[in-house]
């Protein structure tokens, strides 16, 4: 049950959905918490501060709290599944041909214009994602599966955003 | 329709079986909880290994670095009666609303419970196992043993027989002339004014694993 | 009763493997349902394409029966899951730039990694980019603190805000995924044709 797309064949979404349910279910039933990645980049990212500039590092609260003085930012579940992630996306893409230098972008942007608006984007979410204290794998499908409020919320919020702003931008990924 | 098609409405319809039987057959009441639980647990109240003597908790009062938390499960007339300084009343149905605070209790708290004799306390030893496994333990003998030990004026230490008739369990034993409640010299004895008493100690204190999840 | 401290059982090397197979599986999952290409992502906001909801709704739908049902067989001890504290103004104001963010940039920090994984420059500038904007997050959260903190619920589920059984909450969720995917279905329908 593949549907094409484009030159692609992924997996059906209801399928992928399942499985995806399946896998959350046994994070929550193994290790008693759901998914995570942006925790898990910010902490790398945490790691590099650190090795530059240690003193910052230790005056700053919210990041003292990872890596100030001798505590290792990378010692953290959140590093390997983030680790995992990077694996995993990696051998399926392989598996199917899919590994290939490239860029994707809408017809009527260059791929140049392109990265700068991922570069943009990446970094509003990266903000975003720290005051949100999480993203739409930790927050929205851990936190939703689990009825807390406030990831119900953030789910609605992310919607509103993108859906907002959607028609205003639709240069970036629409036909002409 | 296709076959797609009535395999997704199959899909649709197992869910919403299963949301809907999940719905009527609920979510476990403590009772249930305890009976899940009981195989992992049971053997520390058979063991009597949360069952501290009341030197013990006498120790952890007078004990600076551990967080102590003394729930007073008994009704409130006894509480008035008399009660141990520094301990909370805390009846079984309000529990469920310590959830929270028992949750983020630090590595340094103990928490015990206490009653006039062991049942009331056991019980809500189990209410808290189900609600939040905090490091919790029963006083050994509720607070008849106690005041059978600390009841007894410094100065007629070691003579009278201060134990009453026995009476139905879980009632205090002790007389009480008039409501002290924790202004008797028992809520909070003097233990060198006391015959050191052996004891097996039984309180450890846990390492919290660190609760985390999400993306932090 | 599940959950289990593996790092006590397994050390910690063992527990952390346990880590890396699950986000192993995750970033398959999600390569395979085409969440690598930014932009498939992009179309759902275009409602050109609606594999994204479908994925995440049925995703949280499953593992919620899943869980409630462990949890009522007592298989799992509710109180040992891990439920987010709710902070409701830093969440909704970080989720609508988180959403800004989405399709600007075309990807959300997991995509974004299987999309770097195989080799999508964008995939990789966004990644650049996600670095950038927490380190960013890190050093200025102390002029915002009081915000930081605004909002503060605990741990609160939608059985507590609505004032039913956590049953009666999975029946309504249940309900209102169905729901959408029976939408999904008739546009698909009606509006495209066939083929999405």
């Amino acid at each position: 049950m593949k549907t094409v797309s484009g030159e692609q064949r992924y997996w059906n979404p209801y399928i992928g959905g399942v499985l995806l349910g399946i896998l959350l279910f046994l994070s929550f039933f193994l290790v008693g918490h759901g998914l995570g990645a942006s925790g898990g980049v910010h902490r790398v990212a945490v790691a590099i501060e650190d090795l530059v500039i240690p003193e910052h590092v230790d005056k700053t609260p919210y990041i003292a709290q990872m890596a100030g003085g001798d505590r290792d930012p990378l010692s953290h579940w959140l590093v390997w599944e983030v680790a995992g992630i990077l694996l995993g996306g990696f051998v399926s893409g392989l598996l199917r041909g899919r590994v290939r230098l490239q860029t994707y972008h809408g017809p009527q942007i260059t791929p140049r214009a392109r990265w700068a608006y991922a570069l943009v984007g990446g970094t509003l979410m990266g903000y975003g994602a720290r005051l949100a204290r999480g993203c739409t794998s930790g927050q929205a499908l851990s936190g939703g599966a689990v009825m807390s409020v406030g990831s119900w919320a953030f789910m609605f919020a992310v919607f509103a955003g993108g859906y907002g702003l959607a028609w205003f931008v639709r240069r970036l990924w629409q036909e002409a | 329709m296709s076959r797609e098609g009535r395999l997704q409405l199959a899909g649709a319809a197992l869910l919403l079986l299963a949301s809907v039987a999940l719905a009527l057959h609920g979510q476990p009441n403590p009772e249930q909880k305890w009976a899940y639980m009981a195989p992992q647990y049971r053997h520390l109240l058979d063991e009597r290994l949360v069952y501290i003597d009341p030197a013990e908790l006498l120790s952890l009062m007078n004990d600076d670095y551990i967080q102590l938390v003394v729930y007073d499960v008994r009704n409130e007339r006894d509480w008035n009666l008399f009660h141990l300084v520094d301990s909370e009343r805390m009846p079984l149905e309000s529990l469920p609303g310590q959830r929270d605070r028992l949750l983020a209790l630090p590595e340094n708290a103990v928490v015990v419970l206490v009653s006039n004799d062991e049942n009331l306390a056991t019980q809500a030893w189990k209410h808290l196992m189900v609600i939040a496994k905090p490091n919790a333990y029963i006083l050994e003998g509720g607070l008849n043993h106690w005041l059978d030990i600390y009841g007894v004026a410094p100065e007629d230490a070691g003579g009278q027989d201060q134990t009453a008739t026995v009476l139905q369990d879980g009632t205090m034993r002790h007389p009480f002339a008039q409501a002290l409640g924790d202004r008797h010299a028992a809520a909070q004895p003097d233990e060198h004014h006391f015959p050191a008493r052996s004891y097996e100690k039984r309180v450890r204190l846990i390492k919290k694993i660190a609760k985390a999840g999400g993306c932090s | 009763m599940a959950p289990f401290d593996f790092a006590a059982l397994f050390g910690e090397t063992g527990g952390y493997l346990v880590y890396l197979v699950i986000g192993f599986c995750f970033g398959f999952i999600l390569e395979s349902s085409g969440f690598g290409d930014s932009r498939i992502l992009a179309a759902q906001f275009y409602f050109r394409r609606l594999n994204v909801l479908k994925v995440m709704f049925t995703a949280i739908v499953v593992a919620m029966l899943l869980i409630f049902w462990s949890t009522a067989l007592g298989l799992l001890d509710y109180n040992e899951i891990w439920v987010k504290q709710t902070y409701l103004w830093p969440g909704i104001a970080g989720g609508i730039i988180m959403g800004v963010g989405f399709i600007l940039g075309g990807y959300c920090p997991g995509t974004s990694l299987v999309s770097a994984a195989t080799l999508k420059i964008d995939g990789m500038f966004f990644l650049a980019g996600f670095i950038a904007g927490a380190i960013g997050f890190g050093e200025t959260v102390a002029h915002i603190e009081a915000f930081w903190h605004s909002g503060y619920l605990g741990v609160f589920t939608l059985p507590e805000f609505l004032g039913v059984e956590t049953g009666v909450v999975v029946v309504l969720v249940v309900c209102l995924a169905l729901a959408m995917f029976a939408f999904f279905e008739w546009l698909r329908r009606t509006v495209y044709g066939a083929g999405r």
